[in-house]
């Protein structure tokens, strides 16, 4: 007999997401994912001018917020018929690099690493042990016994004090967890080592964006940070970098395959069949020729075979969607009609639309950018794709699982943040040339339409507008975590997350902790999906979570 | 040469903007070191950058302080210089960045921490520091094996013992 199981709200993630399996024989045989808020920015954004987009849009969300300012600015350059100049372009992939690198540290660390590593379990490691084993995971590391066993008191103090803050709500001493205490150990302080990180990486955003969150410094036709163009600004910058670069060479993707050495079962878990990628870093003017990580898209998990994107064969769907009508429509005329109803898994349950390339629900984010970038031969990707599989002495098929997105995602922070240096470099030696150039002009046309993809934290990333009497008459956002975390399409064909799901063994259906690894996973964050605005008054919904 | 007190830490510390040529030499000599040279317990080598301020907390941990830094005393290009700390003032322009603190300022910050450790500083005059570029001029250049040779001799002085990498 089949039971149905709901975890609501999943945690540990931005935004309100609700995930329904049916679970029989100890597997997930069925799986709905709900979100369950209303987002609206489109509606928000009719009749304003279009050069003002971008700032509305990067409050889609408070994580990747800069993410959403450059698909509006990028949408509306196209538009308008400009091309930023190239310091712009540099300074923009510097910062969407950092985007990059922030989000996934975080994501790993404080996101996901709790669903494998069981930190009260930490409490049993012998310090010393722990020290050996950190060191031989990561010569540059330095972990001393001592380190360890202070990071071992603190924690004795949360556990002491009947509470356990910001480790609660774990399913702690659940069976699925198999690393050994002192690993558990290695992993909880890296955690809290990786809360300081994060934060100094951040600080990268702040110099040439003044800010982190809602970047201030874009504007349509290029940046606005002109006078950061100096070498004290940069050098900042740079040491910043190298600060992060440290981290993720030493202990972040050393972390991630030494915990995924415990977990290769999960290598067979989880995974998904289609694959879409927009590609990102233009590093020049032509797309998507240019971009450092390649736009592709792969169907039935055939690696070798990585085709074009042509994003005319996009369409969102809303037959199980709480919008009017049920027509899949294109995002250069998709519309935003709001029709509530009760959540039914049988007829409507979410407030994501149901985007679909070629008629096919695709996997975005980090695995799909590796996959693509694998299959085109991009050689960073190869050579650490290979390097890993060999580590952990997995076949290639493993990497379309759980365990793939996570290691996907470690990788391909370290191909980004190599990347940067080459980047920096490029201003530097673009500013001793005397190329100073940081904006170039337009006019603003009665008419046009335009679109902007980039390829974010959480994947492809799409913004389509439609300008009329140089106001914005339309406008359409197609997020990543719609492509991941979104329902059925009219066809009945389920989103990635609950493809991903059938399949994935659940040993206590009342502490599902492996729902909970494959749902994060994905790095869902549904802020930019749906928000709790009311579309007539603009008020925000209270709602209270038990 | 007698072997480092544990607790007798020697930092290394290169300072500078590697983006301004010979301002970066600092950070040049680091590089040269940590590649070509091992060291035994309680060295240290830091590649300070701009850092100003956050590098507080090195200096402080430390108990003998190696600086090594493009050094402005009038003489030409590729001078080397052997300064104690006291030696510098603000004649001899310690040039870290003009938006942060520089070093001068941290040592005193570490001096009231009651913390300040002894500090050489290993200096060259520079031949260009405000055109942007990531390599040091010629005369700055062919100086540093004679600063690498400098600041390993510091190194002994402090008690530190070093090889050549294989």
């Amino acid at each position: 007999m089949a039971q149905r199981i709901v975890v609501d709200p999943i945690t540990r993630i931005e935004g309100h997401l609700r995930i329904e399996v049916e679970v029989a024989n100890g597997k997930v045989t069925n799986a709905w994912s709900s979100s369950t808020l209303f987002r609206g920015l489109e509606i928000i954004l009719k009749g304003r001018d279009p050069r003002d987009a971008w700032l509305f849009t990067q409050r889609a969300c408070g994580v990747c917020t800069y993410v959403h300012g450059l698909a509006s600015i990028r949408c509306v350059e196209d538009a308008v018929g400009v091309t930023a100049p190239p310091n712009a372009r540099l300074i923009r992939n510097l910062l969407m690099g950092v985007q990059i690198l922030h989000d996934h540290l975080v994501h790993f660390y404080h996101l996901h690493a709790l669903d494998w590593v069981d930190v009260v379990s930490a409490l049993q490691a012998d310090p010393v042990k722990a020290s050996q084993i950190a060191n031989q995971v990561s010569p540059a590391g330095k972990s001393g016994p001592s380190d360890f066993k202070a990071v071992q008191q603190r924690l004795q103090k949360f556990v002491d004090s009947g509470q356990l803050g910001l480790f609660t709500n774990g399913y702690w001493g659940h069976p699925a967890y198999k690393l050994p205490p002192e690993v558990n150990l290695i992993a909880t302080a890296h955690y809290l080592e990786a809360l300081r990180q994060q934060a100094r990486t951040a600080r990268m955003h702040a110099v040439f964006g003044a800010k982190n969150p809602h970047l201030q410094s874009l504007v349509v036709g290029g940046v606005s940070c002109v006078a950061d163009l100096n070498p004290d600004r940069i050098s900042e910058f740079l040491y910043l970098w190298k600060e992060t670069k440290d981290f993720i060479d030493n202990v972040y993707l050393p972390d991630v395959l030494a915990v995924a050495g415990f977990y290769k079962d999960w290598g067979a878990i989880g995974g998904t069949s289609n694959f879409l990628a927009y590609g990102e870093f233009p590093q020049g003017e032509k797309e998507p020729e240019s971009l450092f990580l390649p736009r592709g898209a792969i169907f039935k998990r055939q690696l070798g075979k990585v085709d074009a994107v042509d994003v005319d064969k996009i369409v969102e769907h809303v037959k199980y969607s709480w919008y009017e009508g049920d027509k899949a429509l294109h995002p250069s005329v998709g519309e935003t009609k709001p029709a509530p109803s009760k959540l039914d898994t049988a007829k409507e349950y979410s407030w994501t639309k149901a985007p679909r390339y070629m008629d096919e629900a695709m996997e975005v984010g980090p695995l799909a950018r590796v996959l693509v970038a694998y299959g085109r031969g991009h050689e960073p990707t190869r050579k650490l794709v290979d390097d890993a599989l060999k580590q952990l002495d997995v076949p290639a098929e493993a990497l379309f699982s759980t365990l793939g997105r996570t290691a996907g995602r470690a990788i391909e922070t370290k191909i980004i943040a190599d990347a940067m240096e080459g980047w920096i470099m490029e201003l530097v030696e673009n500013i001793k040339r005397g190329e100073n150039r940081t904006f170039a002009s337009y006019e603003m046309p009665q008419e046009a339409a335009g679109m902007g993809l980039n390829d974010v934290p959480r994947g492809a990333l799409g913004h389509w507008i439609e300008i009329k009497g140089q106001k914005i008459a339309n406008y359409q956002m197609v997020v990543p975590s719609t492509w991941n975390l979104g329902p059925r399409c009219a066809a009945g064909k389920p989103g990635p997350v609950e493809e991903a799901l059938i399949g994935t063994p659940i040993a206590d259906p009342k502490r599902p902790v492996e729902i909970l690894r494959t749902v994060h996973s994905f790095d869902p964050c549904i802020a930019c999906a749906v928000h709790v605005i009311d579309p007539r008054t603009n008020e925000v919904y209270k709602f209270k979570v038990a | 040469m007698k072997p480092v007190d544990r607790q007798r830490k020697v930092l290394v510390l290169g300072v500078g903007n590697i983006l301004l040529r010979d301002e970066g030499v600092g950070v040049r000599v680091i590089e040269a070191l940590s590649e070509g040279y091992e060291f035994s317990d309680g060295v240290e080598l830091l590649d300070g950058g701009t850092l100003g301020l956050r590098l507080l907390d090195p200096i402080c941990e430390a108990q003998y302080v190696i600086v090594v830094d493009a050094v402005q005393n009038g003489r030409p290009p590729g001078t080397v210089y052997r300064l104690n700390v006291e030696e510098l003032n603000r004649r001899v322009a310690f040039k870290n960045s003009i938006h942060q603190l520089d070093l001068l300022e941290t040592l005193a910050y570490a001096e009231i921490l009651g913390k300040r450790p002894a500090v050489v500083v290993v200096g060259v005059e520079p031949g260009d520091i405000s055109s942007w570029g990531t390599e040091l001029t010629g005369a700055v250049a062919s100086k540093v094996p004679e600063l690498i040779r400098c600041v390993l001799d510091e190194i002994e002085k402090a008690g530190g013992r070093w090889k050549r990498r294989e």
